[in-house]
Formats: C-alpha cells, structure tokens, sequence
C-alpha cells in the first residue's frame, strides 16, 4: 500500500498544497485583522496629533485591558461552540460588591478573594445549565445577564460606591509598574497563559474538540461536560478580573458598569477569527481584534467624533467580522463545516 | 482464528441487553459472546440494532438493563473511558473525529503524550508516534499535521481505525470500518483483522460485505429487529443461509427465531 512512482510525486504535490491550503485557511482571517489592525494604527498616526504617543498607546492598552482578559477567556467558550453574554453584568456586580465590601471595612485580600470565587460561582451556575443540563448557553446566559444586572443595581440601590485611594487594591487599577499601567501587564500576561493553554495542553485541545465534534471526543474517553463546565469558569473568573480591574482604575463600583461590555468582548473574538460555531480559534487572532477595537475606539474620541458613533461602528464590525468569518473566509479554508 | 478451546474464559459475555429509545425498542435482550482471539461477524438489516449493541459495550450507550462480562467479571461502563480502560476500542460508523483536529491529534485525542509533569502536549512525540502508527498500519496519510477535515473519506476511515488498533486492544469492534475505502484499503483492513486475532486479539465486525465476513470471521451473528437472530459457525454457512437469516426468510425452520 505504499505509493509508488509518479503516484508519489502527484501525492506530495497534493499535500503540501493541502497543507498549505489548511494552514492559510485557519488564519487568513487573523492575517486580515493584522492588517487591519497596522491600517488603523498608520491612519490615527498620521491623522490624530496625540495617538501615536507612548503616553497615548499605554493608556490604549490599559483601557483595553478588561476586553482582552475576558475576550481570553471567551475564546475558550466560543471554541467549544457556546457563548456567555453574561460577562459585562458580571463585571457590575463584581465591582459594585468589591467596593461595597471594601466600604464595609472587609481586607482588600479578602474581598478580592471572594470577588474571584463569585465570578467562579457564577461560571459554574451558567456551565452546568450549559454543560451539565445541555441548555442553550445563549439562554442561559442571557438569563444570569439579567440576574446579575438586577442584584448589582439592587445592591447598590443604583448609586456609585466609592473605593478609598489609601487601600493598596487601587493599584490593580491605577498603578504602573516601570511606566506601564499593571492592568496592561495583567491582560498580556492573561493572553500570553490563554494562548499557551489553548494551543499546548490537553485541555486546550479538548475545547476544541468540544466545538469540533463533541460526541467524537466523548466517545474518546474524555470528561465533555467538565470540559464544558470549566470554560464558563474561566469566563466568570475573567469577568470578575475585569470588573475589579474598572472599578479600581475609576475608584469606584457601579452597577452600570460593563453594559455593552459582552458585545465588545465577542466583537473581539469573533474579529480574531475564532469560529461561532466551535471548533476553530486563534488566540493571536483574538490579542489583535481587542487591540483593533481600542484602537478605533481611543482613535476616534482622538478625532473628536461623537463617543457615541463608537457603539455603532463596533455592532457594525461585529456584523461584518461574523460575515466575513462565515463567507469570505470559508473559501480560503480546507475545513469542512 | 482457531477454534475456541474449551475451558478457556469468553474475552466477553453480553447478557440480555436492552435499550429502548423513547418509543424503539433498539435491543429487546441481546446476548452475545466473543472468544479470545475469535472474529465475530455482526450482521443484519438497516436499523436492527447492531451499532446500538456495539455502543453498549464501548461505552458510549448505557444500556437500560443487561450484564456484560468481560474477562470473567462482570463490568458496568458509566462512559467509553471505562471501556477503554478495559481494553475495548470501536471504530465508530459514524461522528468518529474531529474536522478541526489534526491527523496525530485525533490519533491520540484522549491520551495525548504530555511533558512537564502531564500539563503540556508533546506535540513532537505526538507527531513522530503517529507518523510510525500509521506507517506500521500501511496507511497511507502523508501529512499528520493537517486537520482531517481536509481529508478524504476513506483517509478518515483509515485515521479512526488507526486509532482504535494503536493502543493494544484486547476487544476491537469495528462498525462499517470499510464502508468509505477503496479496494487496496479494504483488503488492508481485513488483513489486519486476521494479524489482530492472531495476537489474541478479539474482533466484532459489523459490515454489510457480506463476502468479506467469509474470510475473516469464525462465527457469524445475525440481528434482527433488537434481537440476535442466529448464531452461525463461519466456516459451514452458506451466503445464501446467511442472506436468508438477515432478509427473514422461512422463520419457522430456523433456530434461535423470535416468532
Ligand atoms: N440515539 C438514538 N436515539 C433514538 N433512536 C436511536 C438512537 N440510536 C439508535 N436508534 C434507533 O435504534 C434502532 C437501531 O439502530 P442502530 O443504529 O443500532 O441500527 P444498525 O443495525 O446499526 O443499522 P445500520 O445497518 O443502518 O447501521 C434504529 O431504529 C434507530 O432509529
Ligand atoms: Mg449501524
């Protein structure tokens, strides 16, 4: 059965354009938001005076820091073929609480404890309706959104609570360690560990798996709903990070925090080249679509456009970047979907 | 594929399985035995339950009720991994990989070589493994890198069976493992069943070529409707016995009849 003569160099041809073929598919799209991505910074550069300053970028990256922590984390769940819109939500109340506690007079450590083990509780109820009970993440998520929206504003019956400066938690914030803000550390250092999880190890390999063929990776042996259960984890956990991250730069919880924050958070994904239906992902991808939304986002109030076209132009890349990663680069690709 | 010898313990025994699915009765108490080393064919019409019957014992169907025993003990599988443990691989007929995985990842999904003390792939092992599996087994894939959804059918085939030989089975099922190959790759995947059954290993396959069962099989087993139907001695069956036991022809006249 092995090939022989011009069979053989018919056959390598074959692969290598297929290899080829397969390789340029999956990331023709984040090749696409690369340069987009260096488009956006030349056109700010050259048409906004202060963007391309070093003051200006690290501001950038500390204001895309939230994004890009969940937007990590939401490529998991994304490649497993799910969603959690619960996110943005989820960032209001873990600040309102953070800064209701810390007024309360509970330790810094303490209460940043207990903000991460809420975001992982709140992962796990949305994972295991999800996972466990195979609803709809959608639905489910859909309904923590409101859930968590709702006991934040309770919580704080509306009203902002402030966070004192003297305590060391607003550093997670405001503070910079040699010159670059510890939120912008912070999410490099999230990406960099998503990357690496998702692409080298036997979990990362099994979200995709999840999002490819679930049944064909149960059938291997392997735990699908723990697999399932834990991306919404990382999720909840990331949402927390980044509602402690806003509320310490503003010094203050608000249970109006991270509204819009999940579109913002998929946009990026989705932009990245990470596939809604499951089984394809591109952390690189999605490090660069967070960075192109803060780019366009920080460009044009540089600009003076109205904050408000922001919103608009972000749901229109979203639709946009889930065209073109349903149509246009499906062409491009091997992969049978 | 020697005779079974007497005295020696069944490689497995499944006892009275049953499986209702909503309003089908799938399996209306199944009981199937395979010797050590023995190739047991499993055949019978669309939707008589043979893939079901299968998916019991791999694991990846709970049955309602039943016992299987499996190297003497009786065993329970809650998941595939518990069968797997065991020893017991299935090329499955159908949703066998992952289109986004590549060749080598699929080969060793579920037991991937890891470093740095279990948390990380060994991508490189993983590769270089795979590349020898699949050269040992004659299959012809020359890329392990490429995700399988690239590939052809029969490719597919030959990635799923692969899978299922690499790890030393003691039990192999194989449901329709020829059903997408060309006719060099079939006679491969029989070749490899006598090699297999030779080292001991047992074999349950489902095809309905039913002229290759003829030359790989000791026993042949025919369902029907749920039920097993007939429990035939390969080498003294006729084809046309055989078709008439699965098409049910002349009930009354035959042992081991339902009605
Ligand atoms: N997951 C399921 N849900 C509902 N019904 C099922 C399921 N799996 C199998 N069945 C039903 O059980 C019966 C037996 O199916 P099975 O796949 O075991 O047949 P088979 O003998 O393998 O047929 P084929 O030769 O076509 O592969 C069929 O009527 C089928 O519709
Ligand atoms: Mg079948």
């Amino acid at each position: 059965m092995t090939a022989t003569g011009t069979g053989t160099s018919q056959r390598v041809v074959t692969t290598r354009s297929a290899r080829a073929n397969a390789h340029i598919g999956r990331h023709a799209q984040t090749i696409a938001i690369a340069v987009v991505l260096v488009a956006l910074l030349i056109f700010f550069a050259f048409s906004a005076d202060r963007f391309a300053t070093t003051g200006n970028l690290l501001n950038l990256l500390r204001q895309i820091a939230p994004t890009l922590i969940v937007a990590t984390a939401m490529t998991f769940v994304i490649s497993t073929a799910g969603i959690d819109l619960s996110v943005g939500s989820t960032v209001a109340l873990s600040g309102s609480l953070l800064a209701i506690v810390l007024q309360h007079g509970w330790s810094p450590t303490v209460a940043l404890i207990a903000i991460l083990a809420l975001g992982a509780l709140i992962g796990f109820v949305n994972g295991w309706f999800s996972s466990y009970q195979n609803i709809p993440p959608f639905i489910v998520t859909l309904a923590m959104l409101s859930i968590m929206r709702g006991t934040a504003l309770r919580a704080t019956e509306g009203y902002s609570t402030p966070i004192s400066g003297d305590l060391w938690i607003v550093q997670i914030g405001q503070g910079r360690i040699a010159g670059v803000p510890v939120p912008a550390i912070l999410a490099v250092v999230v990406a960099l560990v998503g990357w690496l999880v998702l692409t080298r190890t036997p979990f990362g390999r099994y979200v995709i798996g999840l999002g490819s063929n679930g049944e064909s990776l149960r059938r291997t042996g392997v735990n699908t709903r723990k697999v399932g259960l834990t991306v919404y984890m990382l999720t909840g956990v990331a949402a927390a990070v980044a509602g402690v991250l806003i509320a310490t730069r503003l010094s203050s919880g608000s249970s109006n925090a991270g509204s819009g924050f999940e579109l913002e958070v998929i946009t990026a994904v989705v932009l990245g080249g990470t596939s809604l239906f499951g089984g394809r992902a591109s952390m690189l991808g999605t490090i660069l679509g967070a960075l192109t939304l803060g780019v366009i986002a920080n460009g044009l109030v540089l600009l003076h456009v109205s904050p408000f076209y922001v919103q608009i132009v972000q749901g229109a890349i979203l639709l946009l970047a889930i065209f073109a990663n349903s149509k246009v680069w499906a062409k491009f690709g091997a992969i049978r979907k | 594929m020697t005779d079974q010898e007497p005295g020696r313990v069944d490689r497995v025994v499944m006892r009275d399985i049953r499986k209702r699915y909503g309003m089908v009765d799938a399996l209306r108490g199944v009981t199937l035995r395979v010797g050590p080393g023995e190739v047991v064919g499993l055949v019978g019409d669309n939707a008589a339950g043979k893939s079901t019957l299968m998916k019991v014992l791999a694991g990846a169907v709970v049955p309602d009720s039943g016992e299987i025993v499996f190297d003497g003990r009786p065993v329970a599988f809650a998941n595939p991994k518990d069968a797997r443990e065991l020893g017991i691989e299935m090329v499955y007929q159908d949703l066998a990989l992952c289109d986004d995985i590549d060749v080598a990842g699929n080969l060793f999904l579920g037991r991937e070589p890891r470093k740095a003390g279990g948390l990380m792939l060994d991508v490189r092992k993983m590769h270089a493994d795979a590349r020898r599996h699949l050269d040992a087994l004659n299959i012809r894939i020359p890329l392990t890198d490429i995700p399988v959804g690239g590939l052809s059918g029969g490719q597919r085939q030959a990635v799923a069976i692969a899978r299922a030989v690499t790890f030393g089975p003691k039990l192999l099922i194989l449901d329709e493992p020829t059903a997408a190959l060309a006719v060099a790759e079939v006679e491969t995947v029989l070749e490899l069943i006598k090699t297999v059954s030779a080292q001991g290993v047992s074999v349950i396959l489902i095809t309905h070529r039913l002229q290759d069962l003829f030359r790989v099989c000791d026993r042949l087993c025919v369902m029907y409707e749920g039920t097993l139907r007939a429990d035939l001695d390969a080498r003294n069956t006729s084809l046309e016995r055989l078709v008439s036991e699965i098409v049910a022809h002349d009930e009354g006249e035959k042992e081991g009849s339902r009605r």
